[in-house]
């Protein structure tokens, strides 16, 4: 996982995150089904690769104090089977970021 | 697995129980640590008023429900668009469903597309959403 952070007023659309490297060893998928309950068929579960690209970037997002940060909508493709003990390089960045204003709440939206 | 695909086809749903030691497992997995799903009195402190699981959990379970229907057809040419609504809390029991709504048929491919949802015990709606399955279709 990258250990630098940016500021909030970096993230604008077209900014791309250092890439991360994860190897999807069976340790890690073992960890990840029992963690969802699972007990998988012998391929590295699709929602682990994301939730590893989604945790990546996350980390390297700044919050502000007093905000929180969640998870608003996800829309995901999965192309191949992924072998358990394949590396894998993330790319993430930032397409649209948004400001809306809901009672005395500011959020501010990332996609 | 489905025995047939077809056009308004119910799915087998899953059932899962949310816990906050599932969600620490998890965090720790995905490496995931926002302590608005980990750390009781920060999250206490937030709208949410406790933690909340993270939501790419309960979209895990979606995923579950659509590889026990399709199998490694959806590991491999899976498509999913969600949304989440409410967030889902220890000690909450999440049912998902879903259902074929159509099948496109395009050269030798199919696709099933079918929508979504993710409820709770209270019956309030957590994850909904939409998702596409390709297969090699024996129709002609």
């Amino acid at each position: 996982m990258s250990d630098k952070t940016i500021s909030y007023e970096e993230l604008i659309p077209g900014y791309k995150f250092p890439p991360a490297t994860h190897e999807l060893s069976a340790s890690l998928v073992s960890k990840y089904l029992k963690a969802v309950d699972s007990a998988g068929d012998g391929f590295v579960p699709p929602l682990a690769i994301t939730a590893l690209a989604i945790a990546t970037m996350a980390g390297s997002i700044p919050l502000l104090p007093g905000t929180t940060a969640i998870h608003a909508s996800q829309d995901l493709e999965f192309f191949k089977l992924v072998p358990i003990g394949t590396t894998i390089e993330c790319h993430t960045g930032v397409v649209q970021k948004e400001k809306v204003q809901s009672g005395k709440a500011t959020i501010a939206l990332l996609t | 697995m489905l025995t047939e695909i077809r056009e308004g086809k119910a799915l087998n749903p899953v059932v899962k129980h949310i816990t906050q030691e599932k969600i620490n497992l998890y965090a720790e997995a995905s490496g995931d640590f926002n302590p608005i799903h980990i750390d009781e009195s920060f999250a206490t402190k937030t709208p949410f008023g406790g933690t909340i699981a993270h939501g790419m959990l309960s979209l895990a379970y979606v995923s579950e429900m659509m590889a026990s229907n399709f199998g490694r057809s959806w590991l491999s040419g899976g498509k999913l668009g969600a949304k989440f609504k409410e967030p889902a809390r220890p000690g909450d029991s999440l049912t998902i469903n879903g259902k074929i709504d159509c099948i496109e048929q395009k050269d030798d491919v199919s696709y099933a597309n079918c929508n979504f949802e993710c409820r709770n015990q209270k019956d309030e709606t957590i994850v909904t959403g939409e998702a596409v399955v390709k297969f090699q279709s024996d129709r002609k």
